[in-house]
């Protein structure tokens, strides 16, 4: 059956230890039960047209139908009709559809999590005005309480749930944060009982980009501003968002929120990740259960308003010809498109836009937790070669972007493929083109 | 009763009576669902919440310049037999004169051999898109009974008209009763298949559309 | 108008009245062309004619207005349809025989008698079997009785009228008579149904005069009338067709377009689904018909026509409500019944999901609902 049984078994309380098809069967009846009247809305709209894979990177690559957008939730639209749509007992009655077996959900993984970033490209093109990404959450929410998850998401997710970071590591994330103040010389505000902004690190940049954790510390040391990072509350990423794991996902949101709440922030700072503000900013109050008494914003939105008001200054960045990967979570999904083009004019750079760019732009093939599957490198690989091309094509040569994963995913495919160009971090250039004197202390 | 009498007579008030009831309880059915509130802060102010959405139901119709390249002719495929449905059902003075009677209201309508010509004209456009439905991988992948009942109920509507029209086929009477009854069968169908998007499409692409400018992003 | 089994030929009638041989020639080729007939049939039927006995026809009248008689007798060229009065011998006719009561009975019952199994019987009117038969009585019989027992001896029943054919007005809803079309009683006899309300004249004529010419009866359709006269509709020959096809309708029975003699489609017209010759051989010789006169073709020879929807409602409305015109009105209640029913069900089963729905709200941890 699935990567995961063997951990979810150990893992979960007694009275939850079903056999596999048990815990499938009551997963679609979860979802067909706690199924909302918009998701159902959607479901109900879909005419079969097709078009979503237009859309799709997987599709467009490999031209196999099973991309398509929409065809990854159709065991959800099957229990839906079946289960929870108005004519449902009608379909019953009839026979008219079947339940979800639970081989038909093992197939499903592949094409719900190896083979989905999340990006929401597809939810643009719907003629129909489907959220068709917001349909894919919800299935990988059935998934993950089928025991579906893929094993590298779901163990990030219930380490997270436990400690605060993904993964163990040599040195607890603190101890490292600390060491980067250190050798890059650059002030670590840690468990200051009160700040007006409450920061955080992509894990990512902790483990493989240093400097960009530094980038972070030392612009908003420049600025001046009354800042604190939290050992409790530390890494940006959620993995409970990528593994479905809806209670997983708010208990480890509750962690950075608990912890800005404690210090009375106003603020809470995401930095240079996309899938962070995507579950900070749009879903965790509601997972919360009430507004959040803080704002969330993304460190490019925070730059952006303190370079409009005036107290962040710019020098000229020296970049020749540039280009900026637009990550899907910020500015697709989290209509932060104005900022880091703003930041960027600031430091006179004129960018050489991708063919499919702000809010269309493609994803970076990592997003979604389909960077961490194993199994999906090949498939990733594949269809990342198409973003290659739109980046390699606007002969730029620096490429930019605001995201640790995205960087992530494209300096794996430089080694891979001998890519000529490195990634680099809009926030690492803003440091070093810090212009003036800070204003505060 | 003749087959005439019979389709504009009481088959069609039960086909009425199914539709009405059928699209209600379909509608009604899934709204009942839960509704989440989002207690995320709003980007966008209501008006521009409430404006984007209007926007986007018609801003949907044509696919964005990144998308045209590989949508832009099934798209517009899609639209064109449509618009011929259209003109079709709403501009031909024997249907404008039944719809007449069911809401109190007429229009001018197009003189009948345009009429006629607009009908081949989609008639043919309907079935290039079934071709494409059978031939695209995606979208033979994706059918199922729903999408090909309702396409055949619809074809059957179009080419009994015709036949009516054209007066070919037999006897005239027939023809009639069985285009009528035609239209009988696919009201009573409505309600279950995909004709539905009918009703959602205005108010799914306004959600959508709202969704989005609330979050300050593109539509 | 009563006539003995006479010697005369119809030859020798003809003579009497003055009627050349020459000219029986022109009357019966032109009918013969109007029921499309070989040419060569004019003078043959002409000869037949005039060299036979005049066959004996008892017309029979039960639940009718006498309108299909004065059809009949209400020719624009009195002398030709006289004339053709007289190649037959009209037996028995209780509106036109000069004799009465007692007399006149007794006189079909020797006419009868007399030509059994040769006599036509024609027919107009319906037949009620209400109340015993009650409801048409001739001489204390019921229509009932005298129609069984007059299709015995008859050779053929030609049935004039859409009474007699379809039951007509008296058969329309809710047929307080119970009356029936010839046909429902008269079973084992050839039989042609002529209808119209009233049917037209050379229709009547021309049937009649090829049935007793040639012994057989014409090509029929599905309702039993003669395919010659009743084989297109009115619409197929209506001089109006240009203007249905380019979609020029009147709106109102004086607007412009009416004046104009535009289709009168919306007006109600019945022609597309009405089988009759009135569009090409014409009313009073061929000086008008219906639609000509500007009122739409009320299908008066299809059965049921005056159940089969208003006569001013197009064909393309609904037809469900009593008067047969549906109005915005009635579809607006039942419409409206049919989206609260529809609510009321859903609801209901809405309740009973939200029921089912809370029971199993223990099997997920906390979960935020709903989305």
């Amino acid at each position: 059956m699935s990567d995961a049984t063997g951990v979810l078994a150990a893992d979960l309380a007694p009275e939850q230890a079903k056999t596999p098809e048990a815990r499938v069967a009551g997963a679609m009846h979860g979802f067909a039960q706690e199924i909302g009247a918009l998701s159902a809305f959607r479901l109900e709209s879909c005419i079969h047209c097709g078009i979503c894979a237009d859309a799709c990177h997987f599709y467009i690559a490999t031209e196999d139908p099973q991309y398509t957008p929409v065809w990854k939730v159709e065991p959800f639209k099957q229990a839906y009709k079946r289960e929870a749509s108005p004519f449902a007992p009608l379909y019953r009655l009839l026979g008219l559809k079947r339940a979800v077996t639970a081989d038909q959900l093992v197939q499903w993984q592949h094409l719900l999590f190896d083979s989905c970033n999340m990006c929401g490209r597809c939810s643009l093109i719907c003629p129909m005005g489907i959220d068709v990404a917001a349909l894919i959450e919800q299935a990988r929410h059935a998934m993950f309480d089928a025991g579906l998850a893929p094993k590298e998401l779901y163990q990030k997710a219930a380490h997270q749930r436990a400690t605060g970071q993904p993964e163990a590591s040599t040195e607890p994330y603190r101890e490292q944060l600390l060491a980067i103040g250190t050798r890059f010389a650059v002030e670590i505000p840690l468990d200051k009982p009160e700040a007006e902004v409450m920061l955080c690190v992509p894990r990512t940049d902790i483990e493989h980009y240093p400097s960009a954790v530094a980038a972070l510390a030392r612009v908003m040391q420049h600025l001046g501003i009354s800042r604190t990072f939290r050992s409790d509350g530390l890494v940006a990423e959620n993995y409970g968002y990528y593994a479905g794991g809806k209670s997983w996902q708010r208990d480890i949101s509750l962690r950075l929120i608990e912890q800005a709440i404690l210090v009375k922030a106003k603020t809470l700072l995401v930095p240079e990740c996309g899938h962070a503000y995507t579950a900070l900013r749009w879903e965790a109050a509601d997972l919360y259960g009430k507004p959040l008494p803080f704002t969330v914003r993304h460190v490019t939105e925070f730059l952006a308003d303190e370079l409009q008001a005036g107290r962040l200054k710019l020098a000229q960045a020296a970049t020749g010809k540039t280009t900026f990967h637009d990550p899907c979570q910020l500015v697709r999904k989290g209509g932060v498109n104005d900022a880091p083009r703003a930041l960027m004019k600031a430091m006179g750079i004129e960018l050489d836009e991708l063919k499919n760019h702000g809010g269309f732009s493609f994803c970076c093939g990592g997003g979604g937790g389909v960077l961490d599957i194993e199994r999906a490198a090949p498939l990733r690989y594949r269809t990342m070669q198409n973003k290659l091309r739109e980046i390699d094509d606007t002969g730029a040569e620096t490429f930019l972007t605001s995201c640790s994963d995205c960087r992530r995913t494209f300096d794996d495919a430089q080694a891979h493929f001998s890519w000529n160009k490195s990634t680099h971090s809009l926030l690492e250039l803003v440091a070093k083109n810090l212009a003036g004197a800070g204003n505060r202390t | 009763m003749d087959l005439l009498s019979f389709a504009r007579g009481p088959a069609l008030k039960v086909a009425l009576a199914v539709f009405c009831l059928g699209v209600g309880w379909r509608i009604v059915g899934f709204w009942l669902l839960r509704h989440r509130r989002n207690l995320n802060k709003p980007r966008a102010s209501v008006l521009k919440f409430l404006s984007e959405g209007f926007v986007a139901v018609g801003s949907r119709s044509w696919p964005h310049r990144e998308f045209i390249g590989r949508t832009g002719a099934g798209e517009a495929l899609g639209y064109s037999y449509h618009l011929g449905l259209f003109a079709v059902v709403l501009l031909f003075t024997p249907h404008i004169l039944f719809l007449g009677s069911l809401f109190g209201i007429t229009w001018p309508g197009l003189p009948s051999s345009l009429i006629t010509m607009i009908s081949v004209l989609t008639l043919t456009l309907f079935l290039a898109v079934l071709f494409r439905r059978v031939t695209n991988p995606v979208m033979r992948m994706l059918s199922n009974f729903d999408d090909y009942f309702s396409w055949f109920i619809t074809a059957l509507v179009m080419v009994t008209g015709l036949a009516a029209t054209a007066h070919i086929g037999g006897p005239y009477q027939i023809i009639l009763g069985v285009h009528i009854l035609s239209v009988d069968v696919l009201l009573i169908w409505f309600p279950f298949g995909k004709l539905m998007h009918a009703f959602y499409i205005f108010p799914s692409r306004a959600i959508n559309g709202a969704l989005l400018a609330r979050k300050g992003a593109v539509s | 108008m009563t006539h003995a089994k006479s010697e005369l030929t119809v030859g020798e009638m003809l003579l009497r009245h003055g009627i050349s041989r020459r000219s029986f020639i022109k009357f019966c080729t032109a009918t013969a062309s109007a029921m499309a007939l070989p040419p060569w049939m004019g003078p043959a039927m002409a000869e037949q004619l005039r060299n036979s006995p005049r066959p004996s026809v008892v017309y029979l009248s039960f639940q009718e207005c006498t309108g299909c008689l004065e059809s009949l007798t209400r020719s624009f060229a009195p002398t030709i349809e006289d004339l053709i009065f007289n190649t037959i011998s009209l037996d028995y006719n209780d509106t036109l025989m000069a004799a009465s009561g007692e007399a006149a009975e007794s006189a079909r019952a020797k006419a009868m008698q007399d030509n059994f199994g040769k006599y036509v019987l024609v027919v107009d009117g319906s037949v009620p079997t209400g109340a015993g038969g009650a409801y048409c009585t001739a001489g204390g019989r019921s229509a009932e009785d005298t129609l069984r027992e007059a299709a015995k001896g008859a050779a053929a029943v030609v049935c004039v009228g859409t009474c007699a054919a379809f039951g007509g007005i008296p058969f329309a809803d809710p047929n307080p008579t119970s009356a029936w079309p010839v046909s429902a009683i008269v079973g084992d006899k050839p039989l042609i149904n002529v209808s119209g309300c009233p049917p037209m004249p050379e229709v009547i004529t021309g049937t009649l005069l090829q049935f007793v010419t040639t012994g057989r009866v014409p090509d029929l359709d599905e309702h039993r009338r003669p395919k010659v006269f009743f084989g297109n509709t009115i619409h197929d020959r209506c001089y109006r067709r240009p203007f249905y096809d380019q979609g020029k309708f009147a709106k109102t029975f004086d607007d412009e377009g009416a004046r104009n003699g535009w289709c009168l489609y919306e007006l109600g017209c019945k022609g597309p689904t009405t089988y009759n010759a009135c569009a090409t051989i014409k009313w009073n010789g061929g000086t008008s018909f219906p639609i000509q006169s500007g009122h739409g073709c009320i299908g008066c020879s299809e059965p049921g026509f005056w159940d089969k929807g208003s006569f001013y409602s197009p064909l393309s409305a609904p037809a469900w409500g009593k008067a047969g015109e549906v109005s915005p009105r009635q579809v607006g209640e039942l419409a409206g019944a049919a989206v609260a029913a529809g609510a009321v069900l859903v609801l209901a089963s809405a309740g009973v999901s939200r029921l089912r729905q809370r029971h199993g709200e223990q099997h997920t941890d906390n979960e935020p609902k709903g989305s």
